[in-house]
Parts: C-alpha cells; sequence; structure tokens
C-alpha cells in the first residue's frame, strides 16, 4: 500500500519521509553479519510497491517523470540505513534508456515499469568488450533481470537479459555483506542484445551511477558519525565522557566539516545532472570523489574513536568501514577518476579567471 | 539556484561600470612596498563604489545606494570579485562593522555625526582582542570608569586592522568586574585622535603591517560616545561581529575559484598541454578545484538559507572552517609548484585576491583565515559542542 500519493509534484523531501519509514522499518542490518536473512525481497517489493522505479521513467512509459532529484533523498537514506538493496542500477537504465528514446527503449521502460525487471548497469572498462568481459563487483546484479552493458571504449551500450547466452551472473563473497555483488562474465554475449546508441549513454549511466554513490556515501557517513558521537558521549574514562576531550572532539568537527562540504558539492553536482548544467559529468565525479573521501575518513576514524569495541564485530563500526571502501573503490579507485576528469577540470579552470 | 532578472541586470550593470572604472593598474598602485600609494589607491576605489552606490548595497535605504536585499549584496561582492576590483580593504570596517553598529545600536546623533563621515572616507578600526582576550573575547580587561560626562579607558588592544590609519574605533571596555565576563562590558566610540591614544603597527610574518596594537592611557571618551547601555556592550559586540553577514567569504571563495587557473598555469609551465602535468600534481589540483567547487555550493546554501532566515547554527563555522583549510592547502600547493621562484618573489599587492600569484605572500597570509574571527580551534568547538552536542571540555 502507498504511504503517499504520487503524482506530478512530489516532494523529494516527502519521498525522504517515506524512504526513512520503510528503511527503518524492512532493514536489518545486522542480519548478514548474524546469518539471518537480511529480508531483501520484503523491501524489493515494498520498493516496486512504492512506485520508486516509476520515479524517472517518463510519463509516456508509465513513469513519473522526476528528475535524480527525487532520487537522491532515496539514495541518501539508502546509504544511512545500509540498505540492502542497490536500485541505482535499474535507476541508471532508466535515464539511458530515456535519452536513447528509440521504440526498443520505449519498450524496455515500459518493462522496468511494468513487468519489474530490473537492471544492473555494468561498466565496461577500456579494453573490455560487451562480447567478452569479466567485471569482478556487480553491485545488486543477482537480483537483475538484465544487464545494461556500457563500454567505456565508447562504443554502443546493449541490454542483455541475464539469461542470454554467453551471460554468467556469479555472486561473490565480499567484506562488505551489507550489499550483495555479483562477477559478471560476458562470453559471446551479444546475440539477443538490444543496442544503445545515444552518445550520452556512457556519461550518463556513469554519472547516475556516481552520484548515486555519492549520496550513499553522504547518508552512511552522516550515521556513523552520529552513532561515533553517541559513543562518544556514553563512554566515560577518567570520569568524563570521553565526547568532552577536545583531542577527540576536534576530529568529530573535522568530519563534520568534510560530511557537509561533500554534501554541498553531491547536491550541487545532482542538480547539475538533473537539468543537465554544463560540466554535469565532471562534477558527478568530482562529487563521487569528495563524498567517498569523507565516508572513508569518518568510517576509518570511527573504530578509532570507538577504541577497543570498535574492533569487535558486535558493534558496527566495521559495517560503515567495509561499505565506505567498497564505495570508495568501485568502478575505479580515486585515482583513476580523477585522472579521468583532471583535463576537463582543468580547462574549465583556465576559462574563468581573474 | 536560478535567479531572477533583477539580479542578472544589477550584474550586467556592474560589469559595465568596472569596464568603465576598474583603473587597469591596481595592483601595481596597490604594491605593498609603498603604502602611500596603497591609500591613495584605495581612498580612490572606495569613492568610485560610494558614487556609484556598490558601497553601502547593505545600508539603510535613505542612503545613497542602500536598502539593497542580500541577495543583491551578494551579486554585487561576487561581480566585484570577478571583474578583479580591489577589497575594500581600507574601509571596511567602515562599512560594515561600524555603519551596522551604529544603524542597529547607535543614537540619531551618533549615526548623524558618523554615517555621513564614512561615506566621505572617515575610517574606523576595530578595538576588541587584548593581549590576554582572543579566543577568549569577554575576558578582556581594558578598564573605563566614568567621571562626570566621559570615561577614563586605559588598557590594551591587539589586532585592529589598519589601525595604523583609523580616524575612530569601536571600543570594548570593562566597566564592570564583579559579575559573569559577558556582563560588565561596554560599548564605545573612541576617536583615535585623543589624548592617549598611541598606536603601533605589528609587522606581520609578510613583513607587512595590517594590523596594529593600541594602547590607551587614562583616555577620555565623551559619554554621549557609549552605544547601547553600559555593562551590556557585549551585545552590541555580537551585532558587530556579525554585520558582514559572509560577504567575506562570498568574495574570497569566488577570487579563490577564479585564481584556479594560476596553479594550472604554474604546473604546465604556462603551456596548454595539461597532460604533460606530473600526475600526482594533477590529482592534487583536482582535489583542490573540487573542494572550491563544494565550498561555493555550501556558501550559496548558507546564503539563500540566511535570505530566507533559516541558518542553523554552527553553519557559518562549518563554512569558515572549510575555506581556512582550503586557503592554506591551495596555497601552499602553488607554493611548492612554484619551486624557488615563488621563494625569490618578494613583490606583493595589497587588498588583491590569490590572483596575483604571489604565493609565498599568500601562503603566509591564510593563517588570517585560519586565526582571525575565531581561530579553527574555536570553530571547532562550536560545530563539536553546537551542532554535535559534545560536551564542553572540562577546565582546569
Amino acid at each position: 500500500m502507498s504511504d503517499f500519493e504520487l503524482n506530478g509534484g512530489i516532494d523529494p523531501e516527502e519521498l525522504r519521509d517515506a524512504a526513512r519509514r520503510l528503511l527503518a522499518d524492512k532493514v536489518d542490518r545486522r542480519a548478514p553479519w548474524e546469518a539471518r536473512d537480511n529480508g531483501r525481497m520484503a523491501l524489493e517489493g515494498a520498493m516496486t510497491e512504492l512506485g520508486w522505479y516509476l520515479l524517472t521513467i517518463p510519463e509516456a512509459m508509465g513513469g513519473l517523470d522526476q528528475s535524480f532529484e527525487a532520487l537522491a533523498p532515496i539514495y541518501e537514506e539508502a546509504g544511512g540505513a545500509l540498505s540492502p538493496l542497490w536500485p541505482a542500477g535499474t535507476m541508471a537504465a532508466i535515464d539511458v534508456l530515456a535519452a536513447d528514446g528509440t521504440q526498443e527503449a520505449q519498450a524496455a521502460l515500459q518493462a522496468i515499469a511494468e513487468e519489474g525487471h530490473r537492471v544492473a548497469t555494468v561498466i565496461l572498462p577500456v579494453g573490455a568488450l560487451a562480447q567478452s568481459a569479466r567485471v569482478a563487483m556487480v553491485p545488486g546484479a543477482d537480483l537483475a533481470t538484465h544487464l545494461l552493458l556500457v563500454p567505456e571504449n565508447g562504443d554502443a551500450c546493449q541490454l542483455v537479459p541475464r539469461d542470454a547466452a554467453g551471460v554468467s551472473i556469479e555472486v561473490v563473497e565480499t567484506w562488505d555483506r551489507s550489499r550483495s555483488f555479483a562477477e559478471v562474465v560476458l562470453n559471446n554475449a551479444s546475440a539477443d542484445a538490444m543496442r544503445i546508441e545515444t552518445p550520452e549513454a556512457l556519461s550518463l549511466a556513469r554519472a547516475h551511477s556516481e552520484l548515486a554513490l555519492a549520496w550513499d556515501c553522504v547518508g552512511a557517513a552522516a550515521q556513523c558519525l552520529t552513532e561515533t558521537v553517541e559513543y562518544m558521549l556514553g563512554r566515560q574514562q577518567f570520569g568524563r565522557p570521553i565526547a568532552s576531550f577536545q583531542a577527540l572532539k576536534h576530529r568529530a568537527a573535522d568530519h563534520k566539516v568534510a560530511l557537509e562540504l561533500a554534501r554541498s558539492l553531491v547536491t550541487h553536482a545532482s542538480m547539475a545532472y538533473a537539468r543537465k548544467r554544463n560540466g554535469w559529468a565532471e562534477l558527478a565525479t568530482q562529487a563521487r570523489l569528495l563524498a567517498t573521501g569523507a565516508f572513508r575518513g569518518i568510517a576509518e576514524d570511527a573504530v578509532q574513536l570507538h577504541g577497543g569495541v570498535g574492533f569487535t564485530w558486535e558493534y558496527s563500526c566495521h559495517l560503515f568501514l567495509k561499505r565506505a571502501l567498497v564505495n570508495e573503490m568501485i568502478d575505479g579507485a580515486p585515482e583513476a577518476l580523477n585522472d579521468r576528469i583532471a583535463e576537463a577540470v582543468m580547462q574549465k579552470a583556465t576559462s574563468a579567471r581573474i | 539556484m536560478e535567479e531572477p532578472g533583477s539580479i542578472d541586470a544589477l550584474r550586467g550593470e556592474i560589469r559595465q561600470w568596472l569596464a568603465a572604472n576598474l583603473p587597469a593598474d591596481w595592483r601595481e598602485r596597490q604594491r605593498g612596498d609603498d603604502i602611500p600609494s596603497f591609500l591613495t589607491m584605495q581612498k580612490e576605489w572606495f569613492a568610485k563604489l560610494v558614487e556609484a552606490g556598490y558601497a553601502t548595497p547593505h545600508w539603510p535605504k535613505e542612503w545613497p545606494g542602500g536598502g539593497r536585499p542580500l541577495a543583491e549584496q551578494i551579486a554585487i561582492f561576487e561581480e566585484l570579485a570577478r571583474g578583479g576590483a580591489p577589497r575594500m580593504s581600507l574601509f571596511f570596517v567602515s562599512l560594515y562593522h561600524a555603519a551596522m553598529t551604529l544603524c542597529e545600536c547607535g543614537t540619531e546623533a551618533q549615526r548623524a555625526k558618523h554615517l555621513p563621515a564614512i561615506l566621505k572616507g572617515e575610517i574606523w578600526c576595530q578595538g576588541f582582542s587584548e593581549p590576554g582576550a582572543g579566543s577568549d573575547l569577554a575576558a578582556l580587561r581594558t578598564r573605563a570608569v566614568r567621571k562626570g560626562d566621559h570615561y577614563v579607558v586605559s588598557g590594551q588592544k591587539i589586532w585592529s586592522t589598519l589601525g595604523q590609519f583609523a580616524d575612530q574605533c569601536l571600543l570594548l571596555v570593562r566597566t564592570d568586574s564583579s559579575g559573569p565576563k559577558q556582563a560588565g562590558i561596554t560599548f564605545l566610540l573612541m576617536d583615535m585622535k585623543s589624548k592617549g591614544v598611541d598606536v603601533r603597527p605589528i609587522k606581520q610574518i609578510t613583513g607587512d603591517e595590517e594590523f596594529a596594537e593600541i594602547f590607551l592611557d587614562e583616555v577620555e571618551i565623551p559619554v554621549e560616545n557609549l552605544v547601547g547601555v553600559e555593562n551590556e556592550g557585549w551585545k552590541v559586540a555580537q551585532v558587530t561581529l556579525s554585520s558582514e553577514r559572509g560577504l567575506t567569504l562570498v568574495e574570497l571563495t569566488e577570487r579563490m575559484g577564479l585564481s584556479l587557473w594560476r596553479l594550472v598555469e604554474i604546473a604546465s609551465g604556462g603551456g596548454r598541454d595539461f597532460s604533460a602535468i606530473d600526475i600526482g600534481t594533477r590529482r592534487e589540483i583536482v582535489g583542490i578545484a573540487s573542494r572550491i567547487e563544494a565550498l561555493r555550493a555550501m556558501l550559496a546554501t548558507l546564503m539563500a538559507n540566511r535570505i530566507a532566515g533559516r541558518e542553523a547554527v554552527g553553519d557559518a563555522s562549518i563554512l569558515k572552517l572549510a575555506y581556512s583549510r582550503l586557503s592554506r592547502d591551495f596555497t601552499a600547493l602553488g607554493l611548492r609548484l612554484g619551486g624557488t621562484a615563488s621563494l625569490c618573489d618578494t613583490h606583493y599587492t595589497l587588498g588583491a585576491g590569490y590572483e596575483t600569484g604571489n604565493w609565498m605572500f599568500d601562503f603566509m597570509n591564510s593563517y588570517q583565515y585560519n586565526i582571525a574571527g575565531g581561530s579553527n580551534e574555536v570553530q571547532r568547538n562550536i560545530i563539536s559542542e553546537r551542532v554535535l552536542k559534545m560536551p564542553r571540555e572540562k577546565l582546569a
């Protein structure tokens, strides 16, 4: 049952509230660490029912015609809850298909809206081909009905059913149990593929994925910092809460600054992406870099600020730490991302000057 | 953020005005080794700004140029920065701290005396900090005793910006030591030519003298120069300290963003082949660029919140700390990339942003932002205590 009315003018803050309520109800973040079922299928069902997968699909294809700004609060809340699902694969594919706009693409969008198709968006690094490639960690691919293969070398994208010949999706065990990851192996896989020729496909898929990851980091980092401060308020040493020691609280303050700087850039980049303002592609990468860096910094220090218990399985510091490290590394380490946008960033710097 | 057309028109108007009025040689005329020329240039520029109405957008609407909403004030600061105009160094305290304090807390007579004078170039400084009262400003001890129709003031002030050139001073004094330290502070206006005032410029690590110490030896200040109520000057001081409303950081961030090309230029040796830049350097430049972009976005949100009257506690501290650290990192990178050449470049410009490429000067100057106006450490206390709700450290 829908918690709120979906209509043309959706308030992102209402979506945030709905997301927060749903995630609080459905996510048992300790489950994967204690050999319990994490209930992700129930969450997926509820997300579908709430219409989240319809949000950015164009109206003509049965969607709600919203921009990325409607998704941002959902991604952020999902990060804060350490949600086990990764809807960004499907959402990124929606942006690519909508930009492509061919009849086939429209049909694919309709299938997402009406038949519950779910997509894992797979960026194929330069050197890998859509016919033959191996990508080690694709988030949420085990639940996908389709793969959107996006070659970095500029070749056309392909939308491939998961059961197509030559496609193999194997769940992989990783240190980060908060989400599922699969290894995708393509071996002569192009036979049934639908080709997507729109020249912006790579930029769109990448920017959407990066912004989703960035919001996940912002949400998770904020939650990690809140829990760390709470712990420090309760933990007494030398007859006072350790939260009162300047040496420690100044570190917390620095983390807060890093988090808010990241949030500012991620917000700005999301707006630029939603409205396709100048430089949106580079901004998305810059936002991701700042957000993954902030989250990593906070999660890393959270263990230290908790002291001994931060090093235990029982406390949740490691949940954040592991997710942070995955977020930072997936689809390209910071250095690689940085190198990809350096030229554009420097061009921009030299064109606006006093 | 989308801007209304009126702001767009204002921006266009300022750009046109700058094209006709900005002296091309102002940086040469504000060289650090020629203070008389700096003062002349500043006064000349200030007179032009006043005439155009761009110096007083924040003043009440009865005043020429006044009555502009904050959004327009921001646009003016941004456009002056984008146009590469000199900063308002010598007159900033007069236009903001002094004028806003008088507008909000002064008497009609004080306003009638000083506001027109400020427009004609009366220079003000601030006598707040003391050697023993920096981060802990309320601990100030400069003593004022009322005798008939005047106060007799003795003590020492420090870090008065350009105090050696000031005509007037916004002075905080202690009139009562019996209660809590914030109580018993009184806010006075002091004529810098009064008997017993001795100003000594402070030579900074840059070699430059942007601040001064003010020694007060039984200085007589007429009672009519009291601002607000005796012993309740702390409240007035808060008005003074919040008078610039973030516009300085709007300007400085804009200037830093528009000076990023300097880093690229020095890294690439002036060439256009960025791929030739060392990979580590490229990564550092991208990191700085991202932080500037983030700071701009944060500033835009903060100012929009201020306009809407919904600022959250600690937002200004988060912004200031982010800016201060970026200022240091930005200039430190330029200094390193400049190598020995930047160590030999001892000619600098006063009242510029980051655009001159004198890395050593700008690097040393960046300490100002990290220390003045609430040091980074004070900001960290504010953020941890008021935003994150962590307790104060138990004092010995």
